[in-house]
């Protein structure tokens, strides 16, 4: 298309997914590079979180704590929802985590699982700690609090994208006789004290999206400091920053996990909800997120 | 940590047999006797040195589960090698490795070394299948093989790096086409642009652990 005469090369400037550092940050950077080439396609949604202990009690797993990546994205770009979530470990080689962006102090970020979405359940464990709890189909679960750095929005599109994992759009199938393979989020009560993402979503005096993108592109700045970004410009310099160590297991502990029942090791049940209807006052849901979590996941 | 080469490896088998165990005692050097049931990709990685190049293991654990075959089947597109691994103690393990191979040789691409494991060479008294019936089935279906014990580590090491031999002899012979990802090869950034098809000479190959 640039090879059009007359016309001018295109120039994509950066979402504000990009200045909050939930798209194209290092996550989405590590599995679109050659090492992996994995979804070249498709966005990815991450954010950094701290591994917190179970509730009531929300201490750092580590006492160095566990920072990691959340991301989803969708194996085929052109599915309506985000069907694989990924979960990679996050390393500061020299010191521990600074706001510092300075040059030698890249994170080291090591991808260390992919999720099929179908088999985890994600939900909003405490709203105004930012806590996430996600919870796989064979009963681990992480508590995970979104990092300080993040400015609130970020959480929010959090509580959006759980919401719309259980719930569908309007453009998803209502129908129970199509078997989707993806995104059907077991729909389960849970023993966590936490707010529901309905409850905590407080419909009528939530902000706009849109007020909280702005509002959040004048924190975001601190944002940048932690993702190193700058550093971050070719494929040289990603096999620097997100230098996969040696022996993973040996830098990074093994993400602490909540597990319920290890007997047995699967739900007996592994109901999964139906998407249904969405509320029509739900404004929050009236955006496509189709080609999943590019720019219209921020919605308009 | 710069490469020569990366291959990309995925290991697979019936659930319980002792791939995760046997990624962690490769990477860690240690052995977890109680492990999650993999879900999806758990990931390591590991250097090593063939012929005096560093080579960069990428490993793909897989969910062994019959609930996640269809998921697994995807993950073995670009695999340079695959562990197909069973339990020596247990025959059902053994009686599914046809599947197995079917799936990956259907999956994957017709060049990938296929190294035959039988695990949990340690528990000697609970054989339920011999060793020379696994080196049967290699030898009839053209694969290598080995016992291991990802518990005492017995045969780890050679497991995953005479696959890593294996693929770069082929390499070497030009089996292998390195400029196709397809094949579950990459080439390392400083390599890339100097690399000719084939590296170094077969003879005095070296192979050993290290960090990267």
């Amino acid at each position: 298309m640039n090879k059009i005469r007359g016309l001018p090369p295109e120039v994509r400037e950066p979402g504000p997914g990009v200045e909050l550092g939930v798209e194209d940050g290092l996550l989405c950077q590590l599995l679109h590079s050659p090492e992996f080439n994995l979804f070249s396609d498709s966005v990815v949604f991450e954010s950094y979180f701290i591994q917190v202990t179970e509730p009531g009690n929300w201490m750092d797993v580590c006492e160095g704590s566990t920072t990691m990546i959340l991301g989803v994205t969708s194996s085929v770009p052109s599915l309506p929802l985000p069907n694989v979530l990924l979960m990679a470990n996050v390393t500061w080689p020299r010191s521990r985590f600074s706001t510092q962006s300075t040059p030698g102090h890249a994170p080291v970020i090591t991808l260390r699982r992919i999720l099929p979405l179908k088999y985890v359940e994600l939900r909003i464990c405490d709203r105004l700690q930012r806590i996430l709890r996600v919870r796989t189909v064979t009963e681990k679960i992480y508590y995970l609090k979104l990092h300080e750095k993040h400015p609130e929005a970020v959480f929010q599109f959090w509580i959006r994208l759980v919401k719309i994992l259980q719930k569908g759009l309007s453009i998803t199938t209502k129908d129970p006789r199509i078997q989707f393979t993806h995104c059907l989020v077991p729909k389960m009560s849970s023993n966590c004290p936490e707010t529901t993402p309905e409850s905590s979503l407080p419909s009528s005096s939530q902000p706009s999206e849109t007020l909280m993108l702005q509002a959040a592109e004048q924190t975001s700045g601190s944002f940048s400091q932690l993702s190193s970004r700058p550093q971050l410009t070719a494929d040289r310099s990603i096999d620097t920053a997100i230098g996969i160590s040696s022996s993973i297991r040996d830098k990074t502990p093994l993400p602490v996990v909540s597990s319920v029942n290890l007997k047995v090791p699967m739900r007996a049940t592994l109901q999964h909800s139906l998407w249904e209807q969405e509320d029509p006052d739900e404004h929050f849901l009236h955006v496509p997120v189709a080609s999943s979590l590019g720019e219209h996941f921020l919605g308009p | 940590m710069a490469y020569a080469y990366l291959f990309k490896y995925i290991i697979i088998g019936d659930t319980g047999v002792g791939k995760s165990c046997l990624l962690l005692q490769f990477t860690d050097k240690r052995f977890q006797p109680v492990h999650d049931l993999t879900i999806g990709v758990e990931f390591g990685a590991r250097m090593i040195t063939i012929d005096g190049k560093q080579i960069k293991l990428q490993i793909w654990d897989t969910a062994g589960q019959e609930s996640f075959r269809s998921i697994t089947r995807s993950y073995y597109r670009g695999a340079a090698g695959a562990l197909l691994v069973y339990d020596i103690t247990r025959r059902d393990t053994f009686n599914h490795l046809t599947t197995w191979l079917e799936d990956a040789r259907q999956h994957s691409n017709s060049n990938m070394v296929i190294m035959l494991i039988g695990n949990k060479s340690d528990l000697e008294s609970r054989r339920e299948v011999k060793k020379e019936e696994g080196e049967a089935f290699a030898r009839e279906h053209g694969l290598i093989f080995m016992e291991t014990s990802a518990k005492t580590a017995s045969n780890v090491e050679e497991a995953f790096i005479n696959t890593a031999k294996e693929i770069y002899e082929k390499i070497q012979e030009g089996v292998f086409d390195i400029n196709n990802e397809a094949n579950g090869i990459k080439i390392g950034p400083q390599h890339a642009a100097t690399n000719a098809t084939h590296a170094g000479n077969q003879g005095g190959q070296q192979a050993g652990g290290g960090c990267c």
